[in-house]
C-alpha cells in the first residue's frame, strides 16, 4: 500500500482554479521531487496532503487513511504520528534547546526517548550541540535540526518545502545529503518541493505540477 | 518629527488595533476622570463651606472670641470697651450657640442660634439682619419673643411666619415665634435679639464673640495686644482654614486613591505600547535603514503616547465632571468623611485646574511609554530586518528592582512632609515599580520550582514562559500593580474594620444609650438635668446607669475644639480602649486620658501635664496629667476623657449629656425607653439607641464609606486583566508562524490553546504572587504609616486570608481564562496562512 495516494485532486480559490486532476502514489523509501512554476499550487498541494487544507475534488490517503473522513483533531493526530515537515525558513522554536526541538514530536506522541534524540542529532552531524539554543546555530545547522525533528519519530511521509532555499550551495548540498540519508534509513516516503534542479537531481523521481495535473519532468 | 510621517504611521497602527489603543486611552481617561472628579468634589465642598461660614459670620476684619471652646465667651462688659476703642470703626456683639428646634412633626432639628444686635449687625454681616415678615411691626426684630429663620431652618422645621417655634435650652424648651427670615445661607440658622438670647439660653452678661471692623490705617497687632487675657482675635477665615487644614489629609488620601486608576493606566499604556513596538520592529528597522534616526524612533513612540494621553485626558475631564456631579447629588461633599457637616454643595467647575489634570494624564501615558520608546530607539535596524535583535534582546538591568524596593522601605520610615504622608506615598510607588521590575525574576524563580516537563505541551509552555520572561513584565505589569493595590486596600480596610469593631466592643459596654445632643457644641445647650438622671436610675428595668458630660474645648485657636468627656473611668483600662496600661496618678493629681488625635495634633504624651481652658471652682484653668492614650475612631479632632467624679468635684458642673444604661435581666429595651422618655419634659429631648443598633449602624456607615474602594479595586483589576488580554492577543498575532508550525507538528487547536494558557498561567501566577507580596507590603505602609500620619489613629494589621486567597485565585483564574480566549482566536486562524510565506 502506498504511503501517500492522491486521486484526481483538484483545488480552486473562488473562480481561480489552482490545479485539478492530480494523481500520485508514493511508496515508503521513495524520494520524489516536485517542480513547478511559482503560483502553480505546489504549496496548496502540500497543504492538502498534510490535511491543513481541504481539496475541492479527489481524495488524499495517507498510510491508507482517507483524510476527508477525518475531523480536525484526527488529522492533527495523523500528522503527529505519520508526517514530518521541513520548511524553507527552518521554523525551529527559539525558546527550546536543539535537543528539545528535536524531541518535540516524540513528546507529542507520549514517547520521550533521549537516546533516540541523541542518535538522530549525531546522524545529522549535530552531536554535542543538543544543549544549545537556535540563536547559537548557523542556517545550515538550523535546517539540520529541522530535518532531525522531521525524522526523529520515524514518520512514514516527509514533506519538504524548498529546504535549501535559504542556504548557500555547499550547505544546501550537505543538508540534502542528510535528508536523503535519513529518508532512506527511516524507510519513509519523501515529497520534496523545489525550484532547484540540483536538489531535484537527488530524487528517485522528478515530477512537475501543472494546472492540469502532475507530469514527469 | 515629520507630522505627515507621524500621521501615516500612527494612523495605520491605530486603525489596525483600535480596541487595544482604545483600552489604553480609556484607562488614562478613567484615571483622569477619577482624580478630577475628586478634585471638583473637594473644591465644591470647601467653597460651599466657606460660603456658609461667610453667611453666618459676615465679613469682619477680626472676630474676638474667648472661653473653653472659643464660644464660651466673655463678659459683655468688654463690648463697651471695644466699641469705643479708637481703632474700631464698627463692632457687633453676638451670642452664638448650637441647639435644637422642635419641628412641626415633633422631631428635634439641630440648628445654630445667633443672638445679634439688629442695630449693629448690618455693616458687618448684612445677611444676618432680620427681615420681618410682611405683617410684622418694624420693632419685631428686637422683640424678645421673635426668631428669624434662614431657608434651611424653615425647610427643616417646617415653620412658617407667625408660627410658634420651640428651641431647646438645657432640659427645657423656650417658646418663640417665627417673625421673618434672614438671608444667610448654609445649614439651619435662627437669628434673634441678643438680649433675648442671653436671657433665654443662660448667657446673661456674656457674649460669644464680637465681630469688628478696624478703622483704616489702624495697627491690628497693637489692637490685639490690648485685648484682656482669655480673649483672642481670629481672622474671619480661621474656621475655613481650620477645616481646610484638617480635611487636607483626607482630601489628599482621596486624590491618591483616585490616582490609583491612573497609575494602573500607566502600566496598561506600558503593556500596549511595548507590544506595539515589538510588533512594529520590522517597520522601525526598515525606517531606520531608510534614514529615520534612533532619536526620531523614540520621539515617534513618545508622540504616540502623548496623543494617547491627551485624548484620554480630554475624555477623562468630561467624564470627571459628570462623575463629580453625580457624587455630589448621591453623597455628601466629603464623600462620607464627616469634615463638612451640614453642607450640600453644588458643583463648582474648576476650569483652571483642568489643564493640570490633563497634564497628569499625558504624563502617565508618557511614563508608560518611556521604556518601549527607549527600546525602539535602541534597536539595530540591520539585525532587526533579519529577524534578529528585536527590542527584547536589550535586557533591562537587574539592579533597579531591588534598589526601588529598598528605597520604598527606607521612605516608609520617613516622617510626614507638610503634615502629609507624602514620603509614604512615594514609598508605595517605589514598592510597586520595584515589584513590577522583578516580574521576570519572579517568573524564573517560579518556573524553577517546577519539575522537568515530561509532556510536549508542558515543555512548550514552560520553556517559552521562561525564555520570554522579560515580555512577561509587559504582560502582567498591570496585574501586579492592580492586584497589589487591591490587596493593600483589602488588608487596610479589613484591619480598620476589625479595629473599629473591637473599639465598639470597648466603648459600648451597656445595653442602651441615650444622648441629649449629637455634637459636643450642641451639648452645651442640650443637656439633661441631674434630677432626671437620678430618677432614671430608679426606673424599673434599669440595672445600672452611667452618666457622662460632653463639652467642646478649644486647645488652640488654629484647630477645631476637642471633645471633653467626663465619665466614670474606674478602672480606665476596662472602660477606655487604651493603647497601653495607664500610668498611675500621683496623689491629688487629676488624670487625663487623651485620644491619639490629641497626642498627635498637640504633641502631648503620657506623663505630660496638660492645662485645659476649663473654668473650675477655683481657677480659670484645669490642670491634669496625661495618664493614658486611647483609640478613638469617632472624634477625628481629638477627645480627652476625665473621670466624672473628678470633673464634677473640680468644676461643680453636674449637667449630663449621655447615659449608658445596663438593663435588668428580662427587661425589654422598648419598655425602659418608654419609661425614661416619660420622665423628660419632651419625649424627643433624648435620642435612644440600643447597643446592637449603634454597632450595626456604625459598621454600616463604615462599610458605606469604604464601598468606593471596592469599586476602585474592581476598576484597577479589570484594567490589569485588560492589559493581560491586550498583551497576549498581540503576542498571539506575532506568534502566528509558531502556531502554524505546531499545527504542522500535529498539535490540535485545543493543544495550542493549552500551551498559550499554560504560558499565561506561569506569568499570571508569578504576577499574582508578586502582587500579593507587594500588596501586603503596601498595606503595612498604609496601616502603620499613612493612617497615623493622615488621621492620627493606629490599628493592628489584620490579614484576611480567605479574602486574599479568593482575590488572588480570581485574578489567576480570570487571567488564564483571558489568555485562553486570546489564544483561541489565534488557534482558530488557519495554520496554513500562518506559514504561508514559506510554502
Amino acid at each position: 500500500m502506498p504511503m501517500l495516494q492522491l486521486e484526481g485532486l483538484g483545488k480552486s480559490f473562488g473562480e481561480t482554479r489552482v490545479f485539478h486532476g492530480v494523481t500520485l502514489g508514493l511508496g515508503r523509501g521513495e524520494f520524489v521531487a516536485l517542480l513547478g512554476e511559482s503560483g502553480v499550487g505546489k504549496s496548496t498541494l502540500l497543504n492538502c496532503v498534510a490535511g491543513l487544507e481541504q481539496a475541492d475534488q479527489g481524495r488524499v490517503r495517507v498510510d491508507g487513511r482517507d483524510l476527508a473522513q477525518l475531523d480536525d483533531n484526527a488529522r492533527a493526530r495523523l500528522r503527529r504520528a505519520h508526517l514530518g515537515f521541513v520548511f524553507q525558513a527552518f521554523h525551529v522554536l527559539p525558546h527550546l534547546s536543539v535537543a528539545e526541538n528535536v524531541a518535540l514530536p516524540l513528546l507529542l506522541l507520549g514517547r520521550p526517548d533521549a537516546q533516540r534524540v541523541l542518535q538522530v542529532l549525531d546522524a545529522v552531524g549535530l552531536g554535542g550541540l543538543g544543549a544549545r539554543h537556535p540563536a547559537q546555530l548557523s542556517g545550515g545547522q538550523l535546517q539540520r535540526v529541522a530535518i532531525a525533528r522531521a525524522v526523529v519519530h520515524a514518520p512514514g511521509l516527509i514533506l519538504a518545502d524548498e529546504p535549501t532555499g535559504n542556504l548557500d550551495p555547499d550547505t544546501a548540498a550537505r543538508v540534502l545529503g542528510v535528508l536523503q540519508a535519513q529518508v532512506q534509513d527511516a524507510g519513509a516516503a519523501c515529497l520534496l518541493v523545489t525550484h532547484s534542479a540540483t536538489a531535484a537531481a537527488r530524487a528517485d523521481r522528478v515530477l512537475r505540477l501543472t494546472s492540469s495535473g502532475i507530469v514527469d519532468a | 518629527m515629520n507630522a505627515a510621517l507621524l500621521r501615516s504611521l500612527l494612523g495605520r497602527e491605530w486603525r489596525h488595533h483600535p480596541w487595544r489603543h482604545g483600552v489604553a486611552l480609556l484607562a488614562v481617561a478613567l484615571g483622569v476622570a477619577l482624580a478630577y472628579s475628586v478634585h471638583l468634589i473637594n473644591a465644591s465642598a470647601l467653597a460651599e463651606f466657606a460660603a456658609a461660614l461667610r453667611s453666618s459670620q459676615g465679613e469682619p476684619d477680626l472676630t474676638l472670641r474667648g472661653g473653653s471652646d472659643g464660644r464660651d465667651g466673655f463678659s459683655d462688659a468688654l463690648y463697651g470697651r471695644i466699641a469705643i476703642d479708637p481703632a474700631v470703626a464698627a463692632a457687633s456683639p453676638v451670642v452664638e450657640l448650637d441647639t435644637y428646634a422642635l419641628a412641626a412633626d415633633g422631631r428635634r432639628v439641630a440648628l445654630q442660634v445667633l443672638g445679634i444686635d439688629a442695630l449693629r449687625v448690618a455693616p458687618l454681616a448684612a445677611t444676618l439682619l432680620p427681615r420681618p415678615a410682611a405683617h410684622e411691626s418694624r420693632l419685631a426684630l428686637i422683640d424678645p419673643d421673635n426668631v428669624f429663620l434662614n431657608a434651611a431652618a424653615r425647610h427643616a422645621t417646617a415653620a412658617r411666619d407667625g408660627s410658634p417655634l420651640a428651641l431647646q435650652s438645657g432640659p427645657a424648651w423656650q417658646s418663640l415665634r417665627v417673625a421673618g427670615s434672614v438671608a444667610a445661607g448654609g445649614p439651619p440658622l435662627a437669628v434673634m435679639d441678643i438680649a433675648a438670647a442671653q436671657q433665654r439660653f443662660g448667657w446673661l452678661g456674656r457674649l460669644s464673640r464680637i465681630d469688628l471692623r478696624l478703622r483704616p490705617g489702624r495697627d491690628a497687632a497693637a489692637f490685639i495686644a490690648r485685648l484682656p487675657p482669655g480673649v483672642h482675635a481670629v481672622a474671619p477665615d480661621a474656621a475655613e482654614q481650620r477645616v481646610t487644614k484638617l480635611s487636607r489629609a483626607y482630601r489628599v488620601n482621596l486624590t491618591v486613591l483616585a490616582l490609583v486608576a491612573l497609575f494602573v493606566g500607566a502600566f496598561l499604556v506600558f503593556s500596549v505600547v511595548s507590544l506595539s513596538v515589538a510588533q512594529r520592529t520590522p517597520t522601525f528597522a526598515l525606517l531606520g535603514v531608510l534614514g529615520l534616526t534612533a532619536r526620531e524612533r523614540r520621539q515617534l513612540v513618545l508622540a504616540e503616547c502623548t496623543l494617547l494621553g491627551a485624548a484620554g485626558s480630554v475624555l477623562g475631564l468630561m467624564l470627571g465632571g459628570v462623575m463629580a456631579l453625580a457624587a455630589l447629588r448621591l453623597l455628601a461633599g466629603d464623600l462620607g468623611g464627616g469634615y463638612f457637616p451640614g453642607i450640600a454643595p453644588r458643583l463648582h467647575v474648576d476650569i483652571a485646574g483642568a489643564p493640570g489634570f490633563a497634564a497628569l494624564g499625558i504624563f502617565s501615558a508618557l511614563v508608560g511609554g518611556w521604556w518601549p520608546a527607549l527600546q525602539a530607539e535602541r534597536l539595530s535596524p540591520a539585525l532587526a530586518l533579519r529577524g534578529l535583535g528585536a527590542p527584547e534582546s536589550h535586557a533591562p538591568p537587574l539592579w533597579p528592582g531591588p534598589l526601588m524596593l529598598a528605597g520604598g522601605v527606607a521612605l516608609a520610615f520617613a516622617p510626614p512632609l507638610f503634615g502629609l504622608p507624602l514620603a509614604a506615598y512615594a514609598a508605595v510607588a517605589l514598592l510597586l515599580f520595584g515589584g513590577v521590575a522583578l516580574v521576570p525574576a519572579g517568573v524564573q524563580g517560579l518556573l524553577a520550582l517546577l519539575p522537568a516537563p515530561r509532556s510536549a505541551l508542558m515543555l512548550l509552555a514552560v520553556q517559552r514562559a521562561r525564555f520570554q520572561r522579560r515580555t512577561a513584565t509587559a504582560a502582567v505589569a498591570g496585574v501586579v500593580a492592580s492586584l497589589a493595590l487591591s490587596v493593600a486596600l483589602t488588608v487596610m480596610v479589613t484591619s480598620f474594620r476589625h479595629a473599629v469593631s473591637g473599639w465598639l466592643d470597648t466603648v459600648l459596654p451597656a445595653d442602651l444609650y441615650a444622648r441629649s445632643a449629637g455634637s459636643a457644641s450642641a451639648a452645651a445647650q442640650a443637656w439633661l438635668d441631674p434630677a432626671f438622671v437620678h430618677a432614671a436610675a430608679g426606673v424599673p428595668g434599669v440595672l445600672k446607669l452611667q452618666a457622662s458630660r460632653v463639652r467642646a474645648l478649644s486647645l488652640s485657636p488654629g484647630l477645631p475644639p476637642v471633645t471633653l468627656i467626663a465619665r466614670p473611668l474606674e478602672p480606665p483600662a476596662a472602660t477606655l480602649p487604651l493603647l497601653q496600661p495607664p500610668r498611675a496618678p500621683a496623689a491629688g493629681e487629676t488624670g487625663l486620658y487623651i485620644s491619639e488625635a490629641v497626642a498627635a495634633l498637640y504633641g502631648v504624651k503620657v506623663g505630660d501635664v496638660m492645662t485645659l481652658p476649663l473654668q473650675t471652682l477655683h481657677s480659670a484653668r484645669l490642670q491634669g496629667r496625661v495618664l493614658g492614650v486611647w483609640r478613638d475612631y469617632a472624634r477625628q479632632f481629638g477627645a480627652i476623657a476625665i473621670d466624672a467624679a473628678s470633673y464634677r468635684r473640680l468644676t461643680g458642673d453636674n449637667r449630663v449629656n449621655d447615659l449608658a444604661i445596663w438593663l435588668a435581666p428580662g427587661a425589654a429595651v422598648a419598655d425602659v425607653q418608654a419609661r425614661l422618655r416619660s420622665l423628660l419634659p419632651a419625649p424627643s429631648m433624648v435620642e435612644f439607641a440600643a447597643t446592637a443598633t449603634l454597632r450595626s449602624l456604625s459598621l454600616r456607615i463604615f462599610d458605606r464609606s469604604f464601598a468606593v474602594t471596592y469599586y476602585l479595586q474592581a476598576v484597577a483589576i479589570t484594567l490589569g486583566l485588560v492589559g493581560v488580554a491586550a498583551s497576549l492577543s498581540a503576542q498571539v498575532i506575532a506568534r502566528r508562524k509558531e502556531f502554524g508550525l505546531l499545527a504542522h507538528l500535529g498539535l490540535t487547536r485545543g493543544d495550542v490553546v493549552a500551551v498559550v494558557a499554560g504560558e499565561a498561567a506561569a506569568w499570571v501566577a508569578a504576577g499574582t504572587l508578586i502582587g500579593l507580596l507587594l500588596g501586603v507590603a503596601v498595606s503595612v505602609v498604609l496601616v502603620f504609616v499613612v493612617n497615623p500620619q493622615s488621621f492620627h489613629w493606629t490599628m493592628a494589621l489584620v490579614l484576611p486570608g480567605a479574602r486574599l486567597a479568593l482575590l488572588c485565585t480570581s485574578v489567576l483564574g480570570v487571567g488564564v481564562l483571558t489568555a485562553a480566549l486570546s489564544a483561541r482566536g489565534a488557534a482558530a486562524r488557519s495554520a496554513v496562512l500562518s506559514v504561508k510565506e514559506d510554502w
